[in-house]
Formats: structure tokens, sequence, C-alpha cells
């Protein structure tokens, strides 16, 4: 049992995610990009090569300023988000990312610098990052 | 018995082509990633000219063949007219985040839907199906226009075509899988989006496709994936839009590239740039722009309905601030940015003449 959010939890994802090969097709694969997770306070920073998330740190807002992208949700939007992937195996179809960030008027995924390129990132890679989050689904999941 | 022929002399070898190579004793090692176009930007292998004399498909680094005919009436021999600097780690994600409009879609879990929610999507993937035949076209025909010399550039290209291929079929089988099929068509092929495939220029046809058509794009396929019914549109409109954000990324480096190094030709872009504003972005040119089978279609499905069409269009409304406020940002990113601070651009205006 990991508690979100924390390093252990993103760890525990990571592992289940980097041992899953059928994630690195069907439109996943390739993903190289620095993204941010911020719930509420609480500042993570995760590193994408290749086919695997390779590194997940705690971090402060400053680190937000070197990133692609983060993703912000209150602490009660994150756990909804999560506990409905656990429910479901999965984002149901009104808890993707994508659905989560049109639904907001400025959206889920930001940046600091401003770069859209970069923050394009978050669409360009996207299917990676929902079987990312996916992957929670089998872990067990503490708040 | 007979005598055995004398066959001296009949098969001398001619091996002198084993001594016309290009650079020699070279050896590309992989990276992380296998080993990609970039690992094998090695020596003079790796040297782009600014301005190409290959007119004769000649592969960029092999030793030139004196007499050879010109097989390519190139158009595209400048670097500056096409060039990217991540045109290598384009063409390897293009390739390596494939997938496969049959197995990657799961067409089992669309359900019988209302006729009005049915029709809407089916007058949806019948518009997407027409603009992606413009978009597979126009990249295919810069292709054969541009010197083998500046191939990264192409290949890239080339996986695009690829993309919009398998864009055009997904749509198609959306419309034919759930007992609706294709609607009327739009007449996006005609117009501005139709106009992009005039272009006379490689840099006038990339900022018309890839910044600001596909850049409107992206947002209607991530709008899509919002009003998704089923798991099935949720798939195919996700990976669509991750499809369409590299061919954005194409646009925005490509931009980038050239207004570095020919800086004399920014304020021609700015007036592609003008046009692509007053149509595609902000005015009746963009298919989420109020009104028409396109746009109604999405105000109905992001309503959730006929009835709660005024609901969906305000929602619609919103969704375009956001497209335009990523556009704006994309041209910053391109190097365009003043546009926005000198009073040249009425995006904003337009915008809201138009809403």
């Amino acid at each position: 049992m990991a508690k979100f959010p924390s390093v252990r939890w993103f760890d525990a994802v990571r592992e289940v995610f980097n041992g899953d090969e059928s994630v690195q097709g069907g439109g996943g694969g390739y993903c190289n990009c620095i993204a941010g997770m911020k719930v509420g306070k609480d500042v993570f920073v995760l590193t994408f090569e290749g086919v695997e998330c390779t590194e997940a740190v705690k971090a402060d807002d400053a680190a937000l300023d070197d990133v692609d992208f983060y993703l912000d949700m209150a602490p009660a939007d994150w756990r909804e988000m999560i506990s409905n992937i656990h429910s479901n195996n999965g984002a149901d179809r009104h808890h993707t990312l994508n659905t989560l960030d049109l639904e907001r008027e400025d959206g889920l995924a930001t940046s600091h610098h401003g770069d859209q390129y970069r923050e394009d990132l978050f669409f360009r890679y996207n299917q990676t990052f929902q079987y990312f989050f996916n992957a929670s689904a089998r872990i067990r999941t503490d708040f | 018995m007979s005598e055995a022929v004398d066959t001296s002399g009949e098969h001398e070898l001619d091996l002198s082509w084993m001594d016309q190579k290009g650079p020699w004793d070279t050896k590309a090692e992989e990276s992380r990633y296998g080993l990609t176009l970039a690992d094998i930007q090695i020596g003079e292998y790796g040297e782009t000219p600014d301005v190409s004399d290959n007119l004769t498909g000649r592969p960029r680094g092999s030793a030139p063949r004196p007499g050879s005919y010109r097989i390519g009436n190139y158009a595209v021999r400048t670097k500056n007219e096409i060039w990217l600097d991540n045109a290598s780690f384009l063409y390897e994600e293009a390739l390596q985040r494939q997938w496969s409009s049959a197995t990657d879609v799961p067409w089992h879990t669309i359900e019988p839907l209302p006729d009005d929610i049915e029709q809407a999507e089916c007058q949806l993937a019948t518009f997407f199906t027409e603009v992606e035949f413009v978009a597979g076209d126009v990249p295919a025909r810069w292709v054969s226009e541009t010197t083998p010399d500046f191939f990264e550039a192409r290949q890239v290209l080339l996986a695009q075509v690829m993309d919009e291929s398998r864009h055009m079929d997904v749509f198609r089988k959306r419309a034919m899988a759930n007992g609706g099929g294709l609607m009327q068509a739009t007449g996006a092929t005609s117009g501005f989006v139709g106009s992009i495939d005039l272009s006379r220029d490689f840099t006038e046809m990339s900022s018309r496709l890839h910044l600001s058509g596909e850049g409107a794009v992206l947002t209607m396929f991530r709008m899509g994936e919002l009003m998704a019914q089923n798991e099935a549109e949720k798939a195919m409109y996700r990976l669509c839009a991750q499809d369409e954000a590299r061919h954005v990324a194409f646009g925005v480096m490509h931009m980038r590239y050239m207004s570095a190094a020919a800086p004399e030709r920014r304020e021609e872009i700015h007036c592609y740039l003008d046009e692509a504003e007053g149509q595609i972005v902000s005015g009746v040119g963009n298919p989420a722009a109020r009104g028409g089978p396109v746009g109604e279609s999405l105000a109905i499905l992001l309503g959730g309905g006929k009835d709660k069409f005024d609901e969906g269009m305000n929602m619609l409304t919103a969704i375009r601030r956001r497209q335009f406020r990523e556009y704006k940002k994309r041209i910053v990113s391109a190097g365009f940015g003043e546009r926005f601070e000198n009073g040249r651009s009425r995006l904003m205006e337009m915008f809201e003449e138009a809403a």
C-alpha cells in the first residue's frame, strides 16, 4: 500500500508501467519529457525517457520552472481521478487526462515558461501519460 | 564426353565500383533508443548543405555517379525552406508511436446512440475524413519536390502522410460502425483548407497546414475525446490528437529555423499568418466556428443533444478561447510573437466578433 502523493506511490506506479510491454505500442512508446505533478502544495517531477518513466522525485515550486509542463489539481481532484482509475481499471470517459484538462477553465496542464511547443508535449504523449496513470489501478493506494 | 568449354576471358569481373564509395570505416552505434537517425549523423553523412545541387536522387553521402540523369526537378533545394532541427527525433517518434485503427480502438464498446448524437458524430466523421485527405495529399506532394539531401525532413513528412491516411480510415470506420454512415460532404476541401494545396512555397504551406490548420484540428480532436460517447471514440480521438500534435511540432520548429536562418522572410511569414488568422483560426474558415454542419455537430455533442444546443455552444465558445490561446502561444514559440504586441494581429478582436 502506497500513500498518495509520495515518491513511493509514483515509484510503485513506475514499476508497473515500466514492466508492461503492452503500453509501449498502440499509440504509446517513445516519450521524452520532464513532467511536473502538483498536488495542492506538493510537487513531484517525473522523467520520461524512451519507453520508461525513469525517475520520480519530490521537488518544490521552483522545480516547475524547468519541467516541460505540469499537471495541477487540488488534492481532492487528484484523489477522485485516482479512485476512478482504480474502480474502473483505467480512467472512465469522464476522468481521462484530456477530459479533465478541457473541463477546467485554465486547463489541467500548464507551465511557468509558457512555451506552447513544450506544453504541447502533454498532447503529443497523452496516451503514454494515460497509460501511466491507468497503471495505478494495479497498486493499492492509500490517501 | 564433350570437351570442356573454354570460358577464360568471358567472365572478367569489373570491380571498379568497389572503389566508388562514400566515407568508409563508418561504425554507427545504437543509443538507448536503438539505432536512430540521430545515431547515424556521423561525419560527412550528417552534413546537410545550405543549398543542394543534387538533382539525381543521389543518397546524401554516397559517391556521385558522373553523367547520371537528372531524375528530380526538386523545387526545395535551399535548406532553410524546409529544415527543422529535430526532424530525426520527430521521425523516430512517429515510427515508434504508430497505432492501428483496426486493433487499437476498442470498437466493441460502441453501442446504439440517440439519433441526433449519432448523426452529429457521423457528420463530424465525414468532415474529418475530408480534411485528412488534404492533410495527406499536401505533404505527399512536397516530399517529391524536396532534394534527397534533406531526407530527414522528407521522412517526417512521409510519416505524416501515413498518420493522415490512418485518420482518414479511422473516421470512415467510425461513421460506419454504429448504424449510421457518412453524411453530406461539408466542402471542407474548398476554401481556406483547400487553398493550403495552392501554396507555391513550402514555408507558406507549412504555416497554413502545420501551424494554423493542424493546430485547429488538434483542438477539435481533443474536443472529440472530451465528448466521446464510448471508449472507442475516446481512444480514436486521443490517438489522432497525438499524431496531430507531432505535425504541429514540425511547423513550430520549421518556423523557428526559418526565422533564424532567413530573417528577410519574416514579413512574408507574417502575411501568411494574417491570412490564416482571418480565416481558419478565427473566421468562418474555422470548422469549430458558430453555425454550419460541423459547428452545430460539435455543439450537439458537447451539450449532449439537440435540445441542449445552447449549452453545447457555450462550451464550444469556451474551448475555442483555449484554442486561440494555444495558437497564440505556438506563434510566439515559433518566433513571431511580436504580431501580438504591435497590433498587427487582430486575433482576439476577430474572435469576439465571430463568437
